[in-house]
């Protein structure tokens, strides 16, 4: 089998969610001697791409999208060992969190799942978050974007709040919202610089915002 | 204009297929009549006399039309029992999950379906329908929906990796939350009697940002059909239906739902924000009612002016439903908005929606 047909079948077997075949296609690279990180990225990211615009085009879900992300996920753990450190770009760092009161996370589980595949590297805070340590780790991992993440009108209120610290603390810092109740329009009043409407947006916005700024 | 009806007859005289003084109004108000009587939204959820109370007061107060009820989107976790948290945190606005009953595959068939008599919130759901059946008000309970109730019992994450990988673990689960419902419908029909109750579902799950059409189909449809037809076989006549954010593309499966019930009953249909009443009106309207769907959010930002707009743009459009038509938000009012946006619906019902 040739490098071509890996890398496809890679893809392929990301975007339909099957671990065992990509888990196979994956050992079948390493036997071949493709590089790991290519392997990674035009195989498995590159499937992540189609899972992505199928599902803002509809014509993918999240059951698919977490299958997708399990067999992405399988097949990383067979070629991470065998990444040359030479070889992986240094990646830009997002904060990602649910804010303090919600506990909601599919959304951001979809956000993260879609910024690694992407080449992100995510710190994940995980859910109800207080503000403090969304400041706190965005300054302490100099991350490139703060995300956050409200499925409630109770816990949306607290953006604003990160917002303004991280204006006043890290002002070279991205900061991103999203989640049910958000819209651009509120995007802007909490003075966020991007607002995304589902996973897939999010990852798209991030990257011309950091063109913006000059750091893509 | 002034009013010459009062809430309770300008309810009735829409679900009769009458004319009502002006368009009725229901705010799907509870967190904010917590706020507004001055005790935390916690309560809401805990206490049933502080809770029938401060809906009752805040109704009063506003001049809406809607009576009290206990429902809450994570509903199910409890019932089966898991374990529920309380709102009584800073950004907390309803109960949430803190222990799905369900880890495991395994877990799945050892899940009994709980006697509704002792379940969770039922008792408090109870207390609540007992204390409006007394002074005449509709005794609701909730009876859906099927797939949003999986997920609060085997959390969500794994519920849509399950309906992928082992569907039938979800058909089984779905299935024995069907017979809870069931279970709880004949509870409160045999407790006030069918003409007395209203039943209300709805949930986020069903909602196509999370699952498509045809999942819907698999997963959801069934399920309801089988509820919604022993609802309405046990004589209930009114379900508040409410499908929860986008659902768009399950619009078909909601017309055939009440095509193959035989269009008995009547439905009041809330969709979210993001369903056109165009499109409500086309699929319910020679039948059931629509309820206007103002978006939520916005009655936390905007100003008194930008809501009234808001609300007469919806009343214009809502009162060409021949069945009748209600103002009322996309999900549930925000419990932090600004209170006098939720006079603005009032006001707009009197100013835009007169019948007379």
């Amino acid at each position: 089998m040739g490098k071509k047909e890996i890398l496809e079948g890679l893809r392929d077997a990301t975007v339909e969610g099957d671990v065992d075949k990509v888990v196979s296609f994956a050992k079948k690279a390493i036997a071949e001697g493709i590089d790991a990180y290519e392997a990674i990225m035009e195989g498995c990211a590159a499937g992540m791409n189609i899972v992505s615009e199928k599902y803002e085009k509809g014509e993918m879900f999240v059951p698919e999208i977490l299958c997708s992300a399990e067999a992405m996920y399988a097949a990383i753990g067979v070629l991470k060992p065998y990444l040359k450190a030479e070889r992986v770009e240094t990646p830009k760092k997002i904060v990602l969190g649910v804010v303090r009161g919600d506990i909601h996370d599919i959304g951001k589980n979809l956000v993260k799942i879609m910024m690694e595949a992407a080449g992100f590297q995510v710190i994940d805070l995980g859910r109800d978050v207080p503000n403090e340590q969304f400041v706190e780790a965005v300054m302490r991992e100099q991350a490139d974007i703060c995300g956050m993440s409200a499925l409630m009108t109770t816990s949306m209120i607290a953006m604003p709040e990160i917002i303004s610290e991280l204006k006043k603390k890290a002002p070279k810092t991205i900061t991103m919202v999203g989640g049910g109740p958000l819209s651009e329009e509120l995007a802007r009043a909490y003075g966020a610089d991007g607002y995304a409407k589902d996973a897939a947006a999010a990852v798209r916005v991030a990257k011309e915002l950091l063109i913006k700024r000059g750091g893509a | 204009m002034i009013d010459r009806m009062k809430p309770g007859e300008r309810l009735a005289a829409v679900l009769m297929g009458q004319k009502p003084d002006r368009v009725p109004v229901i705010p799907f108000i509870l967190g904010f009549a917590a706020k507004i009587v001055g005790v935390p939204i916690g309560d809401l959820y805990t206490d049933p006399k502080k809770s029938f109370r401060a809906q009752l007061l805040c109704a009063e107060m506003y001049g809406y039309d809607s009576s009290p009820m206990y429902a809450y989107a994570s509903f199910g976790a409890w019932e089966f029992g898991g374990k529920v948290g309380f709102p009584y945190e800073p950004g907390q606005s309803a109960p949430y999950v803190i222990e799905e009953p369900v880890k495991s595959e395994e877990d799945v068939d050892k899940l009994e379906v709980p006697d509704p008599k002792t379940a969770g919130s039922i008792p408090i759901m109870m207390e609540i329908a007992r204390q409006c059946y007394a002074i005449g008000l509709p005794a609701v309970f909730q009876c859906g929906e099927v797939l949003t109730t999986a997920a609060n019992i085997a959390g969500p994450g794994r519920l849509l990796v399950w309906m992928k990988r082992k569907p039938e673990l979800v058909h089984k689960l779905n299935k024995k939350i069907e017979e809870f419902f069931v279970a709880c419908a004949e509870y409160f029909v045999s407790t006030f009697g069918a003409d007395k109750c209203m039943a209300f579902g709805g949930g986020p799950v069903e909602s196509n940002k999370l699952i498509s059409p045809n999942q819907f189909g698999e997963f959801v449809y069934p399920y309801m059909l089988r509820v919604h037809r022993k609802v309405l076989e046990m004589g209930v006549q009114i379900i508040l239906e409410h499908p929860c954010a986008d659902q768009n593309k399950n619009l078909p499966w909601y017309r055939k739902l009440r095509e193959e019930c035989g269009w008995k009953g009547k439905y009041i249909w809330v969709f979210g924000p993001e369903t056109p009443l165009e499109n409500q009106i086309s699929l319910f309207g020679d039948h059931d009612v629509i309820m206007g769907n103002v978006d939520p959010p916005s009655f936390q930002f905007k100003s008194f002016e930008e809501i009234l707009l808001l609300c007469k743009d919806n009343i214009e459009r809502g009162m060409k439903n021949p069945s009748g038509y209600i103002l009322g938000v996309g999900c549930e009012m925000p419990p932090y908005a600004i209170p006098i946006n939720v006079y603005a619906m009032i006001k707009a019902s009197r100013e835009y929606g007169s019948y007379i």
